[in-house]
């Protein structure tokens, strides 16, 4: 009997759940008479995320030219809308840690994911028009349906990527999937994210990557999600030809204003050189 | 999804027949798919391929009448391990020797000659770390078992930590090689593993009879 995508994504609502100190932020920005310092002060009460947010405001990732020693400072430097991404961003791989799977190891999958975000917050600051943090934080969540089904569907799962594996045409995952489960991993994650209320930017990036034309409010944020996906899949394997994986959506390009002739190689070797250090601030102890 | 009605498919060679082949859409041909422990020779014009981890193809043909085709093996782990160039017959080299004997010796029993032969290697690739690297195992053997036999590597794609897709078309020599992302990692494992337990289970006896 198949499994329905409703039963699949509440099933497991309750199995991963949001960062606290990403809810709590939620609810004060939401809040109208919340202040700077009331954002500072919920910060402050989650030690583990205040240490992560002042090694990613003193890193290169941010490339202050000031020190930022405390969290008032941080939050003001770095705004009050991207301390909620950071917030998701440095703690999204712990709430999965609930969700384990004998398919793919986590460090793989967040590895792409990390490949994914950086590239998309490299091709946002290229083409400007949209805000570079928060698309990074929706192309390292792009994915998160995958650990739905690896989890919950683990015999399907494996059947997608076996067809894969068994296909000479190179047949990519999310299509196998569909063939196998009627539905594939953007259809479980954007579920999930709308049950988390998560921003719409979010949802939608995280819906259509594979869809670039389905985008209706956020058509250039999910298409820079689109294009970094694609390659995050060739930094991955340390290729620089476009030939070694799947064919970017033509729309992507048009509606980013981006040509591949422009990002490839350029960005591939920017992402290298900064993977492993972002790597450590976001998922290192 | 079908290939044109013009294209049907050609014939194998008489042996070959469980192997699985399909048109590929990709390649404009028809393709036949090994898996680990099989081998394929065809005197056609289509394809054969395969995925690798830790596992060697070599890739053999004939390059003036073009008959050839692909093996897909690795060593089983043998008793006394490391001893293999050495010992010589050891219960690994034997299973190896098989393996690209059995891929030679079908190409020259279907009239390729010996001094044509052109060989690729590809795979032998370190997917887990910190296990001890069957994949350069693999690798050491192929390439040591190629020399021993007077014959040259004229291209290869070994080693390194990525699993790989490999398309052979031996009419033409043409390869396609395609690293495959991390995600297919523990699928290829596994696939390999039970590969591996199946050999080790039932050990090569006998001679192979060499041309």
């Amino acid at each position: 009997m198949q499994t329905s995508l409703d039963e699949l994504t509440k099933d497991v609502s309750g199995l991963v759940t949001l960062p606290d100190v990403f809810v709590r932020i939620n609810r004060l920005l939401e809040d109208p008479d919340s202040n700077i310092s009331d954002l500072a002060k919920t910060v402050s009460q989650d030690p583990s995320f205040t240490v992560r947010l002042l090694r990613i405001a003193n890193s290169a990732f941010y490339g202050l030219s000031s020190t930022v020693d405390t969290v008032n400072k941080a939050v003001s430097i770095i705004g009050t809308g991207q301390i909620r991404n950071l917030a998701l961003a440095t703690s999204v791989a712990h709430s999965f840690a609930g969700l384990p799977n004998t398919l793919v190891s986590m460090e793989h999958f967040w590895r792409h994911s990390l490949y994914c975000a950086l590239l998309a917050r490299l091709l946002a600051q290229r083409t400007g028009g949209c805000d570079a943090d928060a698309v990074f934080t929706a192309a390292l969540l792009h994915d998160i349906g995958e650990l739905v089904i690896f989890n919950r569907l683990p015999e399907q799962a494996k059947e997608a990527l076996l067809m894969v594996l068994d296909s000479a045409d190179e047949l990519p995952v999310h299509i196998a999937e569909q063939q196998v489960m009627g539905f594939d991993h953007s259809h479980v994650g954007a579920k999930l994210a709308q049950q988390w209320q998560l921003p719409p930017m979010l949802c939608e990036c995280i819906a259509h990557h594979h869809d670039v034309g389905a985008a209706r409010h956020f058509p250039r944020e999910v298409a820079l999600v689109h294009i970094a996906n694609i390659l995050a899949l060739m930094a991955e394997v340390h290729t620089t030809d476009l030939a070694d994986v799947p064919a970017i959506d033509p729309h992507a390009w048009t509606v980013s204003g981006l040509t591949a002739e422009t990002v490839v190689p350029a960005t591939l070797e920017e992402v290298q050189q900064e993977i492993d250090d972002v790597e450590h601030l976001f998922f290192g102890g | 999804m079908s290939p044109p009605p013009a294209y049907r498919m050609p014939l194998p060679i008489p042996g070959f027949e469980h192997i699985r082949r399909a048109w590929s859409d990709t390649y404009e041909t028809y393709s036949a798919r090994l898996n680990p422990g099989e081998y394929y020779v065809t005197k056609n014009d289509e394809c054969v391929y395969t995925t690798l981890g830790s596992c060697i193809s070599a890739c053999i043909r004939d390059k003036v009448s073009g008959i050839g085709g692909m093996n897909h093996f690795m060593l089983p782990a043998s008793s006394g391990d490391g001893s293999w160039k050495a010992a010589g017959l050891s219960s690994a080299t034997r299973y190896g020797n098989f393996a690209m004997e059995h891929l030679i010796n079908e190409i020259l029993k279907n009239g390729g000659q010996r001094q044509n032969l052109e060989v690729k290697l590809f795979g032998g690739g370190r997917i887990i770390a910190n296990m001890t690297d069957v994949g350069m195992r693999n690798i050491a053997f192929a390439r040591d078992y190629i020399q021993t036999e007077g014959l040259r590597v004229t291209s290869e794609d070994v080693g390194d930590i990525f699993p790989r897709m490999v398309v052979y078309f031996p009419a033409s020599g043409r390869v396609r090689v395609k690293r495959l992302r991390s995600l297919h990692n523990n699928t290829i494992v596994e696939q390999e593993t039970q590969y591996l337990h199946s050999i080790e289970e039932k050990p090569v006896s006998g001679d192979i009879e060499l041309f």
